[in-house]
């Protein structure tokens, strides 16, 4: 039988030229498979309403047409309700863009170089609110002028800020600024898109409102690599910005950090006592080695697998574990989250619509409320190593080693089905104790 | 599996490698291990590492670097890792005054997490930005004298000096722990230790090995 080898997807997210030991996708489209253009389209009514049950099944056998991600995630991400109107999402994507607008337009005003196109890599505060001026932070502000004028001139890159700052939110907010640009500077540098200095900017302005938006969590280094798809995927900033607002929702927990912690300690926990249940001896050896708090994992939770895969493929994955996860009652509850509760009895009639995983969860009817899909992909990640962990490691090192070595060689399609059947396997061993 | 030639060792040190976001700690790491520079190098996220074996003062020493994330909010769990370093290298960038203050911080985050007796060297790092010098050699040279440690500066995208860097913490790391192990009245460190326990396990686990492959 004639097999349909795919289409190879480099060419969506073009690698430069003199980058030559970046790891090729895996992902491939394929016919009949992979949710095309036209399937897409084909799952709306008229009105706009989406089937999103059959494009879920599609989502995970091959995942999704490069051309098309951006609008699909939004959807699997919550940004909109499959069951809402054209007309009603359009409403939401103009009430958004102009909410948007209004938030950097704060930043602007706080700190004038958000939004021209240009950012910094060097500190702008100190932690009591004296600004610095740092001659890099000059430079990189007023870039037509060469460094020796800009000391000279002694110009101030933002006007007004050149006073104390007083106000704790609006200092730590500029506190994050520098380690922004910092790490936008080093966020998939092997795309041709990142040559392009508007993306660089657009990816520091995005990261920068989000900080400002979300004071909370403000900025962790990681972050970059979870916001840069969005800015490739989705044209409008605006848009781009939201989405990525909506993946945070669901893993910005992972980085809240307080004195003491960090906060996706709590799914490393998790993790522990998944693998305790499903591979008792691996956890066991792991705990001698020093290696029970699990830090090994730490990244592979913080930015999704996107080090351990290529660009396309951690894409690939990433939509495969929303599309499992996938929750139709995500849109609602993040809108209106005091309703939240109320929908247990129509959510059976719903249960076609939700994601195989999310099924799962629901057969189970745990108390708790459940573990993040990621959380089984790295445990299956350390079960398909086990019996190289068991004989070869003998410290932490190796444990690190070992973990490095699945770079580039694991298969996201691979992974998320041992994902699956070691969630199955926990729910059934976690019921009997 | 038996262990390769390359992979048996006298000591294994193991070292830190910490510093503000960017100083380049990532490259230094890469230079050293594998000759590599990468233009395109991507922020920490937590803790990495990596190992070379080399001689020193006449031993093999395995030298396992251990990399951190820069950003101050990671200093929770990167803290984690210095249990057992016996070495420190604290890199700022020498065009970048910030990352050189914040040398004082760093050296408060050592003295409360890793153990007092680790050698700790400083390194001002990129020093190919001739023009874009922001910290004066003098100033960390200095520096370095009042709070006893060792100095160097360094280029790892041209690769100046980094051998030597860590050449000279591990020959120090070294020269102490001999100077502990003559002493007879003294227990060597734990982590000392551990290291040579390491080397007597592994040939353990090779002779087990071999059995169950003979038998």
């Amino acid at each position: 039988m004639w097999r349909d080898p795919g289409t190879p997807t480099d060419s969506f997210y073009e690698v430069r030229p003199e980058c030559t030991d970046v790891p090729k996708t895996k992902f491939k489209i394929k016919a009949g498979k992979t949710l095309s253009v036209r399937k897409w389209k084909a799952a709306f009514t008229p009105e706009g309403h989406l089937d999103i049950g059959r494009t879920l099944g599609r989502i995970h056998r091959g995942g999704i047409h490069p051309s098309i991600r951006g609008e699909v995630w939004e959807f699997l991400l919550g940004c909109y309700d499959p069951e809402s109107t054209y007309e009603e999402r359009e409403e939401i994507r103009k009430r958004r863009r102009a909410q948007y607008a209004v938030l950097k337009e704060e930043c602007h005003q706080l700190f004038p170089i958000v939004g021209s196109g240009r950012f910094i890599t060097a500190p702008v505060i100190t932690e009591d609110g004296d600004p610095i001026q740092d001659p890099i932070v000059l430079l990189e502000a007023n870039p037509d002028k060469g460094l020796a004028t800009v000391s000279q001139e002694n110009a101030t890159p933002c006007s007004s800020t050149m006073v104390k700052e007083v106000d704790k939110k609006i200092i730590q907010w500029k506190l994050t600024l520098h380690q922004i640009g910092l790490d936008v500077v080093r966020t998939d540098r092997t795309l041709v898109f990142y040559e392009k200095q508007e993306n660089l900017s657009k990816l520091w302005d995005i990261l920068a409102v989000y900080a400002w938006f979300d004071i909370d969590v403000g900025y962790c280094q990681g972050m970059s690599d979870l916001c840069s798809p969005m800015i490739i995927l989705l044209e409008d900033e605006a848009d781009a910005f939201w989405c990525f607002e909506h993946l945070m929702r669901r893993i910005r927990g992972n980085f809240r950090c307080t004195e003491s912690s960090v906060g996706v300690e709590t799914q490393l926990n998790n993790l522990a006592s998944v693998t305790q249940v499903i591979d008792p001896k691996l956890h066991q050896h792991l705990e001698t080695l020093g290696g029970g708090d699990y830090l090994f994992a730490f990244r592979m939770l913080m930015v999704l697998f996107r080090r351990e895969f290529s660009f396309g493929d951690s894409l690939y994955l990433w939509e495969m574990m929303w599309a499992l996860e996938y929750d139709p009652d995500l849109f609602s509850e993040y809108e209106d989250p005091d309703s939240a509760n109320e929908g247990s009895s129509k959510a059976k009639a719903k249960i076609r619509h939700c994601g195989k995983y999310e099924r799962e969860n629901m057969k189970a009817k745990d108390a708790e409320p459940p573990l993040p899909i990621a959380v089984f992909l790295v445990a299956s990640v350390l079960k398909d190593r086990s019996s190289k962990l068991l004989t070869e490691a003998r410290g932490l090192d190796d444990v690190v080693k070992i973990l490095n070595d699945i770079t580039g060689n694991l298969d996201a399609r691979k992974a998320c089905s041992g994902a699956m059947k070691l969630h199955r396997k926990y729910l059934k061993k976690a019921k009997k104790t | 599996m038996a262990r390769r030639p390359d992979e048996e060792y006298d000591y294994l040190f193991k070292v830190v490698l910490i510093g503000d976001s960017g100083v380049g700690k990532s490259n230094l790491l890469s230079r050293f291990t594998r000759n590599e520079f990468c233009l395109e190098s991507k922020s920490t996220i937590g803790v990495e590492f990596a190992t070379r074996t080399l001689q020193v003062e006449g031993r093999t020493v395995k030298a396992q670097i251990w990399d951190t994330a820069g950003q101050e909010r990671y200093r929770a769990i990167t803290s984690a890792y210095y249990r057992g370093a016996l070495g420190a290298l604290l890199v700022y960038d020498v065009t970048k005054p910030t990352t050189f203050e914040n040398v004082s911080r760093w050296l408060k985050e050592l003295r409360d997490h890793a153990d007092a007796n680790i050698v700790i060297m400083l390194i001002g790092n990129k020093t190919d930005l001739k023009h874009l010098r922001a910290v004066a050699t003098e100033d960390a040279q200095g520096f370095a004298e009042k709070e006893g440690l060792s100095f160097i500066e360094t280029s790892a995208l041209e690769a100046i000096n980094v051998e030597k860097a860590f050449q000279t913490i591990l020959s120090e790391i070294y020269r102490i722990i001999s100077k502990k192990s003559l002493s007879s009245d003294e227990p060597a460190p734990a982590s000392i230790k551990e290291g040579k326990t390491l080397v007597v396990g592994g040939s353990e686990v090779n002779a087990k090995k071999t059995c169950c492959a003979t038998s």
